[in-house]
């Protein structure tokens, strides 16, 4: 009787999903001449024409991205064998560092060649960034280029700053607020701030008894929503008034509405929070190269292509969601930004609002927390 | 003088009978494996897989090496409420098919009866919106009931009170899959009212039957095939929808597609989403296969006396 290994089954959903690429991808992954191509896996922005086009003609190369709305998804693909079909991963600041170096499934990067593109970066960027680097600080794991806080979105004229910025997470534990608020769908970020809404530090190992808080704090938070949907419904419900706030959301969600003329909506960083002299949460992302046996030269290029001024800024207003960029601590990358682009991102605030977020992180125990909260949301019916 | 070949006669060749191939499959059989083949590796295929990974260790990818009931032992668990999605679904997609029964069956009827040359046209209306993304359609709809949209705004100008709170409850979802399968409960119906004769119709009226019995007698059993194949088309569809929950529902009910869609994505629990997505097969299934029992498809169809 013929035996699989698990490592058969993810190469064959691997090989699988190469040959869904399209025909003669598959070969392709495993040709030796790859100078031609490059894929790309990573959330939306990096998956645009307005990026890859100039990209694509500089190069005369074929690159494909396919963008996904999780991290843990992306790194699934890679586990199930798709490190022979990308070159690069594009996902949120812990994961390279904790989860894909340790695990095998990215390469290091030449730190002689990239290390100096962190000296141009905003200050928070300056090499040796944490983030970038592996556990040991002896490997550059990635390049850093997009971020923003994210904590929670208000429409001020019905709730000022000071006062979201003042009441922060206590917004969902008033009772009088049930109805006026939404919940993006972004289900992890949602598990990270229920747990700032009931007072608990999510980036830690719970106790049974915070864990039932959490729970508590989850049926309550669901059942006083509004709705629960997608960016553009957040903030259409916003602008139409249908609610006054929104959990889960900062300048990559709000900034859409912001540059159609809405400045009234703003995402808000709470001044406190369970997290020690912490109030909100932000993300970074790091994008590596794919530990692919055949790994594109055009991988490295195209890290370098996107450190560029006008290519860094296209990036941050790439079509669907508009952020700030590392590279804006460039001057030359700077000035390309106009003051209504500036204002779309809440430049004004964002240097305070990034150094009073805790970073993104890894919760220790997130599959029993998504459950609970997967729970609570179908008690909402 | 040329040497003459001898060469086997037609009559010589079926004296020898079949070869080997053609004894073990008919010609129609033969010509039927690229389709078997086919529905192998893009249909039986993917079942098999979701099938072993159901049977997998919770959250692990360890298929065909693990063989554990412990995802399913996980959705009956009286202490989970994935039941609720399981209900939702069935609740939901049983309510569209009885609505769009209600709903497509007088246009149906004006489509193969009434309308005569402007039933064409009719059609390509019904079609049309299935041109147009499901999703850009259900958030056409949110703009229009939503807070100041079109029907609030309207009424407003108008000097109305304003339009009732709709959007993001368990009715919108409603609506939105009454509004998106319409037109697969009503093709197949129309259909189905095409085949009754209408010579049967005319001489049950010559004998004296009435417009009720007529219908309840003669045309609704005649139709049956293509009524019935509309209902399933719909129930299938319909309890596997999850985008009218999402857009025009805000989920304020959890669909079981939904369910699925988490343990694949943020729960990363392949094994757990196989199981459920197993049950609600099973469930489908099922429930088609009782259905059409009910229902004696060969008198139906006329094969039987």
């Amino acid at each position: 009787m013929v035996e699989f290994s698990r490592r058969d089954v993810m190469r064959l959903f691997g090989a699988g999903a190469a040959a869904a690429m399209g025909p003669g991808f598959a070969s392709r992954a495993w040709a030796q001449d790859r100078s031609k191509e490059l894929n790309i896996l990573c959330w939306e922005g990096y998956n645009s024409a307005q990026v890859l086009d100039p990209f694509r003609e500089a190069q005369g190369a074929t690159v494909k991205a396919e963008s996904l709305t999780n991290d843990p998804t992306m790194i699934n693909r890679l586990r199930a064998g798709e490190t022979n079909v990308w070159d690069l991963i594009n996902v949120n600041n812990p994961w390279a560092r904790k989860i894909m170096h340790p695990e095998g499934l990215i390469k290091a990067l030449d730190r002689a060649t990239f290390e100096p593109f962190f000296e141009t970066m905003m200050p928070g960027f300056k090499p040796p960034y944490k983030w970038a680097m592996s556990d040991d600080g002896n490997d550059l794991l990635g390049m850093a280029q997009r971020y923003g806080p994210y904590s929670f979105v208000v429409n001020t004229d019905k709730i000022s700053r000071a006062t979201a910025e003042d009441q922060g997470w206590d917004l969902w534990n008033d009772a009088a607020n049930d109805g006026k608020y939404g919940i993006l769908e972004s289900d992890d970020w949602n598990v990270f701030c229920i747990f700032m809404v009931a007072g608990i530090d999510p980036f830690k190992v719970h106790t049974p008894e915070e864990m039932a808080k959490f729970e508590e704090t989850a049926k309550r938070i669901f059942k006083g929503a509004k709705m629960i949907g997608d960016i553009a419904t957040m903030n259409q419900a916003l602008i139409s008034g249908e609610i006054d706030f929104h959990l889960t959301g900062g300048t990559y969600s709000v900034s859409p509405a912001r540059a159609d003329g809405f400045p009234n909506l703003r995402a808000i960083t709470p001044l406190k929070s369970a997290i020690e002299g912490k109030g909100g949460i932000s993300w970074i992302e790091i994008t590596s190269t794919v530990n692919n046996p055949n790994l594109s030269p055009l991988a490295t290029e195209f890290l370098k292509f996107v450190q560029a001024p006008e290519v860094a800024h296209t990036v941050a207003f790439a079509e669907g969601t508009f952020n700030p960029v590392s590279q804006m601590g460039n001057p030359d990358c700077f000035a390309l930004f106009t003051p209504e682009e500036l204002d779309a991102i809440q430049w004004d605030s964002l240097e305070e609002e990034m150094a009073r977020s805790a970073e993104y992180d890894i919760v220790p125990d997130y599959d029993a927390a998504l459950d609970l909260m997967t729970a609570a949301k179908r008690d909402r019916g | 003088m040329n040497e003459i070949v001898a060469s086997p006669t037609i009559a010589q060749a079926r004296a020898a009978g079949p070869r080997f191939g053609e004894r073990m499959l008919s010609a129609g059989a033969r010509c039927a494996i690229p389709v078997y083949v086919l529905l192998a590796l893009g249909f039986l295929a993917p079942l098999f897989a979701v099938v072993a990974y159901s049977f997998a260790t919770p959250r692990g990818f360890d298929v065909f090496r693990t063989f554990t009931l412990e995802n399913y032992r996980q959705i009956l668990d009286p202490a989970n409420t994935v039941w609720m999605s399981f209900a939702w679904s069935l609740g939901l997609a049983l309510l569209t098919v009885a609505i769009l029964t209600l709903v497509a069956y007088p246009i149906a009827y004006g489509l193969a009866r009434l309308f005569g040359r402007s039933a064409g046209l009719v059609s390509v209306l019904f079609v049309f919106p299935l041109f147009v993304s499901e999703n850009i359609r259900l958030y056409g709809w949110v703009l229009f009931f939503i807070k100041g949209g079109v029907l609030d705004g309207t009424l407003k100008a108008m000097g109305l009170p304003g339009a009732p709170e709709f959007l993001f409850t368990p009715a919108a979802t409603l609506f939105g899959m009454v509004y998106v399968y319409l037109p697969f409960m009503l093709f197949p119906m129309v259909l189905g009212l095409s085949m009754v004769p209408r010579d049967l119709i005319d001489a049950a009226r010559d004998m004296g039957a009435g417009r009720l019995q007529i219908w309840h007698e003669v045309e609704l059993p005649l139709a049956m095939p293509g009524i019935l194949i509309g209902m399933l088309l719909t129930f299938v569809l319909a309890v596997g929808a999850v985008a009218e929950s999402k857009v025009l529902g805000g989920q304020s009910v959890i669909v079981i597609t939904q369910d699925i869609e988490i343990a694949f994505t943020y729960a990363q629990n392949w094994p757990f989403g196989s199981a459920l997505a197993v049950i609600l097969t099973l469930i489908v299934g099922v429930l088609t296969v009782l259905g059409i029992g009910r229902l004696d498809l060969d008198r139906i169809l006329g094969r039987r006396s």
